[in-house]
Order: structure tokens, then sequence, then C-alpha cells
């Protein structure tokens, strides 16, 4: 009996194999989304949605995910921010608009609800995001030092913040320059950190300006903030170009004199040797004409 | 008596009518030359897309037709100026030869660079925006002068033999009539006239030598100005310049064969000038080997890396067999033909002749293509045609166009013009009787 039980599962499995591998292969991939938070200098705002997937076992960046946006954890309709759609790096970014202002305005805490719908390749997916409001504040003190403070909204109020880990340096080719040999700084209890700008010879722009940034990167609570300010402390950049001057390798117009007099010198002599061959012709048409 | 012998002589040499075979040379190079036509036409009208020009390979056999052009082009300066000069006289049958080769041969290195550039009105380009710094200039600047002078070299010697063509009016027909009228009617044989012609011909002798070495130097810097390997050295100038001479006292060879054959010139064009022309090969041929050993020993025995792919790829890989091939056949086979009297004899002369030319053809093409294909900076992901060079139909046709057209041009020459000058001829017999 036992052994007939077996063998009837045997067959219900070996029938069944097919419809079993078929919804297997139809089983799509998790689109995995991850929800970041931008306080830009305290004047924009934007989100940032990374989409990734694990495709083959590896977790790759999708591009062309259609992505919505919206102010607190419900997805209502009437609390969307905005539509992307990822780019090459599976990234896609919103500014937060001023039409937002009033839902924004209404708590010290802000939620953000990024939503992936369904698609051919992907289930509908979905990514939170919970911050409290916080700004950063930069200044300078005698003897080039750099401070910054953080203070966040509680209730109505700005409250300075301890224990915030921040960078403090200068603007540079798209990232952060350290001002000092010191990588990172942590808030005290007012919110405020010191560093000492030791970059002095730093080039700056035609009048010696550099623009000092304090930074908070991916912080839990306050997301990513940032302040800058431009100070006169770098080295002044005169531009200079080689491209009016006379060179082998400068453009038309623009070669060595050494070499248009040399070139020319030669090429003129050549010729006044062919003019005056040709001269010679019309002295023998001449003389055969008398 | 006199008069006999002259009479004699302008007979001989006077040009004449294409017999049977002259009309099917004709005929076969005008075909050559149309479906050359033919492929330009395509080429214009698709773009360079029809050849196998490509990232790598951009400068192909169009470019290595034009080296072999206008290293022909030198045997002008070789035979005129430089024999005329050191007063070597059994050279002076030979001088309109070489002349008319040089012209031919610069006028077509002039068109098929404008080939090479895809689209014609790019021409335009190199007088607006070409830069005086580059090589480039320098070889339009040089090449326009050496074809001027290369005309100049080939009209005044022919001034006293237009006044004796004049003589033959019935025998000229109407049109050739003309032409003689139009180009030499004014020469009327006055001792002033020669007094001049003789004047300008040595300044032309002195002129054409520097310019002749500048247009092939310059040729060589296009090369040698970049830093590639088998193109970066110092040495290029001598090496173009020694190969030239080599190249274009072997189609002095062919022509001097070719013409004595056709023509029956067998007791203006001798032994004599075959056995001389023979031991001009083989002394021009051991410079051409001593400046190849250098140029490839010296970089061999370093082998440095960039080097090595492109030196071995000559010497034993995939261009080895037209490298040793293009060595054996310009250098090494002619020397051991003309070194020997019997192998100064017109037949063999003229073998060794087609081997040179040949050979040389083939060692421009080794000058250009191999050194594109190892480029310092290699493309990612390269698609593999790029990889290989092999022109396409329509390259070898346009080639061959330009090489029918060369020989088309020389063709129609000799039947207009005395391909030995008459006068000249007249005169160093005299001059030799007398004596």
């Amino acid at each position: 009996m036992r052994k007939h039980n077996i063998i009837q599962l045997l067959i219900l499995t070996v029938i069944l194999m097919p419809s079993m591998l078929i919804a297997q292969s139809e089983q799509k991939p998790t689109l995995s989304l991850t929800l970041k938070y931008f306080n830009d200098n305290n004047k924009t705002h934007h989100l940032l949605v990374q989409a990734k997937s694990k495709i083959n076992g590896k977790f790759q960046q999708i591009e062309g995910a259609p992505v919505q946006f919206y102010i607190t954890s419900d997805d209502n309709k009437q609390n969307l921010l905005g539509k992307a759609v990822t780019d090459d790096k599976g990234e896609a970014i919103l500014v937060i608009p001023a039409a937002a202002k009033k839902e924004w305005l209404k708590s010290p805490n802000q939620n953000f609800v990024v939503v992936s719908t369904v698609s051919n390749m992907f289930e509908e997916s979905r990514a939170e995001l919970a911050i409290t409001k916080a700004k950063l504040q930069i200044d300078t003190a005698e003897g080039k030092m750099i401070t910054a403070k953080i203070v966040a909204l509680v209730d109505t109020a700005w409250v300075p913040i301890a224990n915030v880990d921040f960078v403090l340096g200068v603007k540079r080719l798209g990232g952060i320059l350290n001002a000092n040999e010191t990588l990172t700084y942590t808030s005290d209890s007012t919110g405020l950190v010191t560093a000492e700008f030791k970059r002095d010879s730093l080039p700056g722009d035609k009048n010696g300006n550099l623009v000092l940034i304090a930074s908070v990167i991916d912080n839990d609570t306050y997301g990513n903030l940032t302040a800058e300010m431009v100070v006169p402390w770098g080295a002044k950049t005169v531009y200079t170009t080689n491209f009016d001057h006379r060179s082998l390798f400068a453009r038309r117009g623009y070669s060595p004199i050494w070499l248009e007099l040399l070139a020319y010198t030669i090429v003129a002599a050549v010729w006044f040797v062919i003019i005056y061959l040709l001269m010679l012709i019309r002295k023998i048409k001449k003389l055969g004409a008398e | 008596m006199e008069k006999i012998a002259e009479n004699k002589i302008i007979e001989d040499l006077m040009p004449q009518k294409f017999g049977k075979k002259g009309i099917i040379w004709v005929i076969s190079l005008m075909i050559i030359c149309a479906i050359g036509a033919y492929a330009y036409c395509r080429q214009l009208y698709y773009g360079l897309a029809v050849t196998a020009l490509r990232d790598y390979v951009s400068w192909g056999i169009y470019i290595s037709n034009f080296v072999f052009f206008v290293a022909i082009s030198l045997v002008g300066s070789l035979i005129t100026a430089v024999l005329r000069l050191t007063d070597v006289h059994w050279s002076t049958p030979l001088t309109r030869i070489a002349e008319i080769i040089a012209v031919s041969a610069i006028a077509f290195a002039g068109l098929i660079i404008i080939v090479d550039m895809g689209r014609p009105d790019r021409f335009y380009n190199l007088f607006i925006h070409g830069r005086l710094q580059s090589p480039i200039i320098w070889d339009v600047i040089v090449i326009t002068t050496y074809l001027f002078i290369s005309l100049l070299l080939l009209y005044f010697p022919l001034l006293p033999d237009l006044k004796i063509m004049i003589r033959f009016k019935e025998k000229n027909g109407k049109w050739l009539q003309k032409l003689y009228v139009f180009l030499g009617s004014f020469w009327k044989d006055k001792p002033a006239q020669f007094k001049i012609t003789d004047k300008a011909i040595q300044i032309l002798s002195i002129t054409i030598i520097p310019v002749a070495f500048a247009i092939h130097t310059v040729t060589s810097w296009l090369f040698a100005t970049t830093y590639r390997p088998g193109w970066d050295s110092t040495n290029f100038g001598a090496y173009f310049i020694s190969g030239a001479f080599l190249v274009g006292a072997g189609g002095v060879l062919i022509a001097m064969y070719v013409f004595r054959a056709q023509y029956k010139l067998e007791k203006y064009i001798t032994h004599e000038h075959f056995d001389k022309m023979g031991k001009v090969v083989v002394l021009l041929a051991l410079i051409y080997l001593y400046f190849n050993i250098n140029e490839f020993l010296v970089p061999a025995f370093k082998m440095k890396k960039s080097e090595e792919e492109h030196l071995m790829g000559l010497f034993t890989g995939e261009f080895s067999p037209i490298f040793w091939f293009a060595i054996s056949a310009s250098m090494f086979v002619p020397i051991l033909i003309l070194v020997f009297k019997k192998g100064r004899t017109p037949k063999w002369a003229f073998a060794a002749g087609i081997l040179v030319v040949v050979g040389s053809w083939f060692k421009r093409f080794l000058i250009v293509t191999p050194t594109l294909l190892h480029p310092f900076l290699p493309m990612h992901d390269v698609p593999k045609n790029y990889m290989h060079y092999f022109p396409t139909w329509e390259e070898w046709a346009i080639a061959g166009g330009s090489l029918a057209g060369a020989l088309l041009v020389i063709t129609f020459f000799a039947r207009i013009f005395p391909i030995i000058p008459i006068h000249e001829t007249i005169t160093e017999i005299d001059s030799h009787e007398k004596a």
C-alpha cells in the first residue's frame, strides 16, 4: 500500500513539473529602492532614489525604472511630488517643489515614499523615509578658522544638536577636500564644530575665492545636509593660455616667426627662379620675333 | 653627308603613330582608367565606406601609391640634373624619358591625395585651414613647385625639337601642327636663343636638386614627425630619397627597353646605356639596402616593446611574405642580375627594372600600413576588421587606374613629342665626330 502511494506521488510530480517550472520562470525579480533626502545649502531640498535588483546572483543598478515620489507616508495622489525614471546609474532625482510647502510646514518631522509601479520586469515596490528637519550653518572666525553648526527643528524652534558627524573642507572637483588632516568632526553640545583651515596655497578663482563646505552625510535622522560659504583664502589663479602664442603646435596663423621667415624665404627664392625662367621664355619669344 | 645623317636621325626620332600593339596598349590602359573612374564615382557616392580604410588604417594603398608616385618622380632630377651637372653625356637620350616620368608621376601623386581625402572639396580646406607648421602644407607647396620646375625642364630642351617638327606639317596633321606652332613657333635656332636656353637648363638643373630632395624628405616627414613604431626615425629622409632614386632608375630601365623596342631606337638607346644605367641601379640598390639595414637592424637590436609587434609582423608575421618579397625584388635580385655584365643587357635589365618597380611599390605599402595597425593606445573592444587591412576592389581599381593614368600620360607624350631629344642628339653626334 505504501509502495503504491509513492508511485502515485511520483506520477503526480512528473505531471505537475512543467507547470511548476513555468510558474518559477514567470516569477519577477524584486526591485529594491533606497530613498535619500538632501538639504542643499539651506536653499533647495531634493530626494534621490536608487533602484537595484539581484540579477544572475549580483545586485545591478536598474535603468529606466519609473518611480513616483510622495510627501508623507501615504501614496495618495494628492501627495504626489512628481515622477521620474532612473538613469544609467539606477538613480532618479526629484527636487521638492514649492507646491509641497504647505505639507512640509505641518511638522518638524517629514515622511517620504517612493513607489515603483508594476512593470514587465518587476513587481510593484516601495521605500519609505522619515527625517527630522535640520540645517547647517557655516561661518569663519579669526585665524582662518571654520565653524559649522547643526540645528534641528523641535516643535517650532531650531535647537542645536550634539554628536552629529561632519565633514568640513573646500569644494573641489565635485568632492570635498578636507580643511586639514582631520577627516571628520563631531558636534558638541552647542551643535558646533571648529576646524582650522590649513590649505594655504590652494588655487582659487581669479580673486582667490574658495568655497568652504560643511556636510552631514547619510545621517539616519537628518539625511544629507550641506552649507557653503565663499572666502578669499585661496591663491589667485590667473588663467593663462598659449592658444594665441606662436609655436610649432599652435593653430593656423600662429606659426613661429623663424619658421615663417625660413619657409617664406625658401618658397620666395624658388618661385623667383621659376618666374625668372618664365621671363626667359618671353625673351626667347622676343628674339624669335625680331 | 652630314645632312643625310641629320635627316636620318630626325626620321628615326620623330614621334610615330601607334601600331597595333600601341593601340591595344592604349585601349587597355583606358579600360583600367575607366574602371578606376567608376570605382571613384562609387567612392564619391557612398563615401570612404566602400574602402577598407577604418579608424586604425586610415592611410591604405592610396597613400602607398602617393609615396610611390613621389618616389618615382625623383628620377627627373637624377638623370636630368645630377648627370647633366656632372657632365655625363651618355644620359642625353634618357633625359626626356626621365622628365616625362617625373611630370606624370608628380601630377598623379597630387590627384591620389585628393582621392584619399574622400570628399574632393576637402582639398580646399588645406588652403583655408592649413597650418604652416604642418608637413602636409610643406608637401602641398613642394609638390606644386616640383611640378612646375619639371614642366619647365621638359619644355626648354623641347624648343629646338619643336622647330624641327613644325617643318613636317603634312606628316603631323592639323591638331598636332597647331600644338607645335603654339608651343614653339618662335624658336628660330638663333645663337642668342640657344644661349638663353642653355642658361635656363643650367639654372633648372641646379634648382631642381634641392626641390627634389625637399619633396621626398617632406613626404618622409609626414611619417617621421609622427611618434609611431616604424615611423619614429631620424633616418627617414635619407631612407626615402635613396629608395626614390632606386625606383626612378628602375622605371627608366623599363621605359628605355619599351621605347627602344617599340620605336626601333636601338641606335640611340644602346647596350652601353643599359650597361651604365644597370651600374647606376646597382649603386642605388646598395645605398638603399644600407639605409634599410639601418632602418630595421637598429630598432630590432633594441626591440623596444612598442616596436616589437611591428617588427615581428614584418620579419615573421602577417606581413613577412610581402616584406621579404619587397626586399628581395627591389634590392637583392636586381643587384644579383645587374652586377654581372650579362645582366646589363636590355632584356635582363628590363626584368631587373620590373622587379625594382614592383618591389618598391610593395615597400611603400609596408611603410604605410603595418605601422597604422599598431597604435600606442589601442581602442577598447575594437572590431576585428580594424586590426587587419586588405584593400577593397574599389581601392585596387582606383590605385590601378592612377598607375594606368600615369602610363597613359607618358604614352601620349611619346606619341606627340620625340621621346629622345632630336636636336641634342644631332649636336652631340656632330661634336663627337668633330672631336
